[in-house]
């Protein structure tokens, strides 16, 4: 693993705890999705990690490399921005999926036309 | 030697004016006959000026170097028998193409046939300046492929056709023996340079593999010149144009392999066994062709077959052996070329004013137009060998020669005679051609009222029975100098006193032209009246030429099929399976020859978050393929997966880039791959009765399994014993430290790619061009299977709605439940784009380039399709893909051509770096242009396949109403 001696220790700290929670965040979403019931419910934990958990991880990586080149680096909002603007599609388009199949199959948890 | 140069310049003037004449309007009869005879006449100027040296004895010679390391060069040589044969392809070229704007019809695409002509000359005269034996066989294919394609130039007339075809096969046969012959001839001789291999001709005979290759360049040369017994391709290719067999099938085509026979003659000639074939095929043909051609009705075929007699009686001759033969030879083909293309011309003015051109028809045409009747006259006294005509004067010779002929075999009595004989045809059928054609009763029942040709066509005839007439009366004076050249390039010391006197005394040659002249009238008054009532040639009518060669060639397909049908299969699991275990034997030869050992290179530790990406990737991989029969779309998702991981493993191991570009090409196949589904027939719920699979079918997967296991241990365990071993010093270290200093670039990966490697690269993305254009050409023919035409249940549920609401425009639901979806990825379309040329310019110097941003710029495009639809991304945005693809290449290549420039070889680069107001110095190098050509290429290809797909769902048949976007969404859970 690379190490990076250079951060001063205050650096280091919020760096690891922004990462650990980013990282645990995004664990808990991903524990949602294998414990919760139906599709429509397993829909939403795992937009855990890419709100918070990056926002998190973003944070610590602005940190870590703004103090190491003593410059602030702020490449990271531009993934911010994206991951938060695409990820809904993806939502979006599974959520309508699961939808038009629970409907043909007369499902009654989703409500018909 | 500027001089030399000169020849280039007749060389290429041709194929510019072709490509020029290809661009001309349909109808611009006048501008490109116009172009095409000019440049005739200045390639001929430039011809000419060549002629106070040749006049020396001396050779000229233009180098240019190709393939130096093969011995390879690029030689462009005049001598003066070539400068004579280029003349006679220009000066005739010249006079056809003035003759062909009056023959031409103005309904057909005349530049087109100009086109051809010009290319043609411009083939022959590469064949006749060639001074290396494989660029002669190398312009000899390409007269070959021109001469097919004039023939068929009337492609909606069938016979045309099949003429062009039989004629492609035959020559190209003779072509492929040629090739064969010339490669040997090269490697008796030490070189393929023609002055070096006509300098060697003692030890090419005493070469143990000279017959082979003497019987080899025979057949080329044979079948090019219509001898027998490949004589039957020449009457076919009849149904050209009349400029086409004016210029091409008497005049200088079917004088290529006589052409042949005489450069080589110094190196071949001269053997018994060379006496033999070439004299024995020579009296063959040349009794056949005359035969034959007594015995036509067609104009054009009576002038055909003549045409071959004609070439069995120079092919005879130089068989002979003596330097006074290739004389004769020589003064032959010059002679025969004047006379037969003026009849040929002739006979075009008879068909064209006439409207037909059988014999039985046609009479008493000297009353309708008595200027082409005389000429047309000369020239058959000419073609009949009467005095005061140049053809008496090469026929006298080769009486002469057939005379003198000293050989010790049965020949040597059979050949004043047979020759006698032939003669007497030849006269036979010049008189049948003009007695039943221009005297006689008025014609009767002619399409056309018979009337003078224009002036302008009769002048290219004028002009070659003016040659006949005054080679004939003052030989000595006009053609001698010119001949004489032309002998003493090819013989050198060994040329020979002749005469070219028209009067050399009582003796017996002129005895013989005598019993032929006289013969031959005598049997036209006693037989002529009959030959119109005959239907074949007596005796020489059961020799089916045309039935044999087709037999033959059905025979040679359905064999073709047979051993297809015995050793293919249509299905793809049997093939694949046949390759893994050769591939298995193979690599199993070499475990069990030298045994397997483990190196003992340094190890490291296994990262455990590493070894859990593995077999992540692994157990994804497994179950990808357990899946891929039953549940497509879980397979692909676990492709996905295994992608994703090898991706990851990239830049685990320091590999940036590569991963870059693995991610890339992982989204947009795993896209591309589902938007394919759709179009898979669905699986067969119940294919094995009762749920019970047969055993036979159990075996046969297990062996499967096998087979796959042991293959992939295989290659694991042959990486695994490489990896363990120290690297080998290989060329990597170049790479790394000259990737700055010598390319400019600080990614090594993509120097290599556009630099170092640069013509692989090119090589590389013409492939993927090739293969997007056949991707594009397969799917667009693609029917789906019936199960799968259907609509996805989702997309009719969806129709049907819309259908059933009076407010609903068809696809609305569609469009409405993608609105959000749909406008963001709109607004990444110009995001992901400006990326795409972030990574196409950073490419040099940090992961990225061409290929990645061009796979970036075809995922925007995916997306847009994805997210608005086929119609409504095409109707607003239109990409041209075949656009993008060749300006792409053409981009790669001019880059790469722009070197030459400069005075490098291709694709060399240059770098330095540019001063910007505002950014800075930037680095610019000539591979940024070239990975542009890489870019394009990409996003040509994949949004051409992306675009045959999309186009695959909008034309579904049996939709109620125009198709609207089909949103692919559906597509994707439509494996069910």
């Amino acid at each position: 693993m690379i190490q990076s001696p250079d951060l001063p220790l205050w650096a280091a700290i919020i760096v690891g705890i922004f990462v650990l929670l980013g990282a645990s965040i995004t664990l808990i979403g991903a524990l949602g999705l294998i414990r919760l019931n139906s599709f429509y419910e397993r829909v939403h934990p795992p937009t855990l990690g890419p709100t918070l958990g990056t926002i998190c991880i973003l944070v610590a990586s602005i940190t870590c490399f703004s103090t190491l080149q003593s410059r602030p680096i702020v490449h990271e909002l531009l993934i911010g921005l994206f991951v938060t603007m695409t990820t809904p599609v993806t939502l979006m388009l599974l959520a309508r999926a699961a939808v038009y199949r629970d409907r043909k199959e007369g499902s009654p948890d989703v409500p018909q036309e | 030697m500027s001089d030399a140069r000169l020849l280039i310049l007749v060389l290429a003037l041709p194929f510019l004016g072709s490509i020029l004449a290809a661009f001309l309007p349909t109808r611009a009869r006048n501008a490109a006959s116009f172009m095409a005879g000019l440049i005739g006449l200045i390639a001929s100027a430039l011809l000419l000026s060549f002629y106070s040296t040749l006049a020396t004895g001396q050779t000229v010679r233009h180098v240019a170097p190709w393939l130096p390391s093969l011995g390879l060069d690029f030689t462009l040589r005049l001598s003066g028998f070539t400068w004579l044969f280029a003349l006679l392809v220009l000066g005739i070229g010249t006079l056809v193409v003035l003759y062909a704007r009056y023959y031409m019809s103005e309904e057909d695409p005349v530049p087109r046939f100009f086109s051809f002509l010009l290319a043609f000359m411009g083939s022959m005269l590469g064949v006749v300046l060639s001074g290396n034996l494989i660029q002669i066989v190398f312009f000899w294919e390409m007269t070959s492929l021109f001469s097919f394609l004039l023939i068929g130039y009337w492609h909606h007339n069938q016979s045309a056709r099949d003429g062009a075809r039989i004629a492609l096969i035959v020559t190209c046969l003779g072509g492929v023996c040629l090739l064969v012959g010339m490669l040997l001839l090269g490697h008796i001789a030490g070189s393929y340079d023609l002055d070096v291999v006509l300098g060697r001709g003692d030890i090419v005979r005493a070469h143990a593999l000279y017959l082979p290759m003497l019987i080899l360049i025979l057949i080329g040369a044979f079948t090019k010149s219509a001898q027998f017994p490949f004589q039957f391709w020449l009457p076919h290719a009849m149904s050209a144009p009349t400029p086409v067999s004016a210029y091409l099938h008497s005049a200088t085509m079917v004088k290529a392999g006589i052409f042949l026979l005489i450069l080589l003659w110094p190196v071949l000639a001269g053997t018994q066994i060379w006496y033999l074939i070439v004299v024995t095929i020579g009296l063959a043909t040349l009794l056949v062709g005359a035969w034959s051609a007594i015995f036509q009705h067609d104009l054009k075929g009576l002038l055909a077959y003549s045409t071959i007699s004609h070439l069995g009686l120079i092919t005879l001759l130089l068989g002979l052996g003596s330097p006074l033969g290739l004389v004769a030879a020589i003064f032959h083909t010059v002679n025969h070329a004047t006379f037969k293309a003026s009849l040929f011309m002739a006979a075009g003015i008879i068909d064209h004013e006439t409207g037909t051109r059988d014999l039985r028809k046609l009479s008493g045409l000297m009353k309708f137009m008595p200027i082409t009747a005389t000429l047309a006259m000369v020239a058959a006294a000419a073609m009949a060998g009467v005095p005061l005509l140049n053809g008496f004067l090469s026929k006298e010779m080769f009486l002469a020669e057939a005379l003198e002929s000293q050989s010790g075999t049965l020949l040597d009595w059979a050949l004043p005679i047979l020759a006698t004989l032939a003669s007497m045809f030849s006269v036979l059928y010049s008189i049948r051609f003009i007695h039943q054609t221009f005297f006689g009763p008025p014609p009767v029942d002619l399409p056309h009222t018979p009337h003078e040709a224009p002036h302008w066509m009769r002048l290219p005839i004028e002009i070659l029975v003016l040659a006949c007439l005054v080679v004939g009366i003052i030989p000595t004076l006009t053609i001698g100098p010119l001949l004489q050249i032309a002998v003493r390039s090819v013989l050198g010391d060994r040329t020979p006193d002749y005469s070219l006197a028209i009067w050399h005394g009582f003796n017996m040659p002129l005895l013989m032209s005598v019993i032929a002249l006289v013969g031959g009238v005598l049997l036209y008054r006693r037989f002529g009246g009959r030959l119109n009532a005959m239907t074949n040639s007596p005796f020489i009518g059961r020799l089916k030429g045309r039935r044999t060669f087709e037999t033959v060639l059905a025979a040679l397909i359905d064999g073709a099929s047979a051993l297809h049908r015995m050793v293919s299969t249509k299905r793809l699991q049997v093939q694949l399976r046949i390759l893994i275990v050769v591939t298995l034997a193979a690599g199993s030869i070499g475990f069990l020859t030298y045994g397997y050992s483990v190196g003992n290179g340094p190890t490291i530790m296994l990262d455990p978050i590493f070894a859990v990406l593995w077999i992540l990737g692994g157990a994804s991989a497994i179950g990808a393929a357990v899946q891929a029969k039953f549940h497509r779309l879980a397979a692909l998702a676990m492709v996905g997966v295994a992608g994703l991981s090898t991706c990851i493993s990239f830049i685990w191991l320091s590999a940036p880039d590569l991963g870059l570009t693995q991610l890339l090409v992982e989204s947009i196949t795993l896209v591309l791959m589902l938007l394919g589904l759709r179009w898979l027939p669905q699986r067969l719920p119940e294919f094995w009765p009762g749920g019970r699979t047969p055993f036979n079918v159990r075996l046969r997967r297990g062996g499967d399994i096998l087979i796959a296991v042991a293959a992939g241990l295989g290659a694991a365990a042959i990486a695994y014993a490489m990896m363990t071993r120290p690297e080998p010093e290989g060329i990597s270290r170049f790479f790394l430290e000259q990737a700055y200093h010598g390319g400019g670039g600080t990614n090594v990966v993509n120097v290599i790619l556009v630099d170092f490697r640069s013509f692989d690269t090119l090589g590389e993305i013409t492939v993927l061009a090739i293969v997007a254009l056949t991707v594009f050409s397969l799917l667009r023919r693609f029917r789906p299977a019936a199960e799968s035409v259907e609509l996805p249940v989702q997309q009719k549920v969806q129709n049907a709605f819309d259908a059933g609401r009076e407010d609903r425009e068809h696809g609305d639901t569609a469009a409405h439940y993608l609105l959000v979806p749909r406008v963001i990825m709109e607004w990444m379309f110009p995001i992901i784009l400006t990326c795409a040329l972030y990574f196409l310019i950073r490419g040099h110097d940090l992961p990225g380039g061409g290929f990645a941003g061009g796979v970036t710029a075809s995922i925007a495009i995916l997306l847009l399709y994805m997210a608005s639809g086929t119609r409504s991304v095409e109707a607003r945005l239109n990409i041209q893909p075949v656009r993008w693809i060749s300006v792409g290449l053409m981009f790669a290549v001019l880059t790469g051509m722009a070197a030459w420039l400069a005075g490098y070889p291709l694709l060399s680069t240059y770098f330095s770096y540019l001063e910007l107001p505002l950014i800075g110095d930037m680095p610019v190098a000539s591979a940024l242009l070239f990975d542009i050509g890489v870019f394009s290429v990409v996003v040509g290809t994949t949004a051409l396949i992306l675009i045959a797909l999309a186009h695959q769902s909008i034309r579904t048949p049996r939709a109620p109403k125009p198709e609207k976007a089909p949103d692919k969404i559906p597509d994707m859970e439509g494996d069910t």
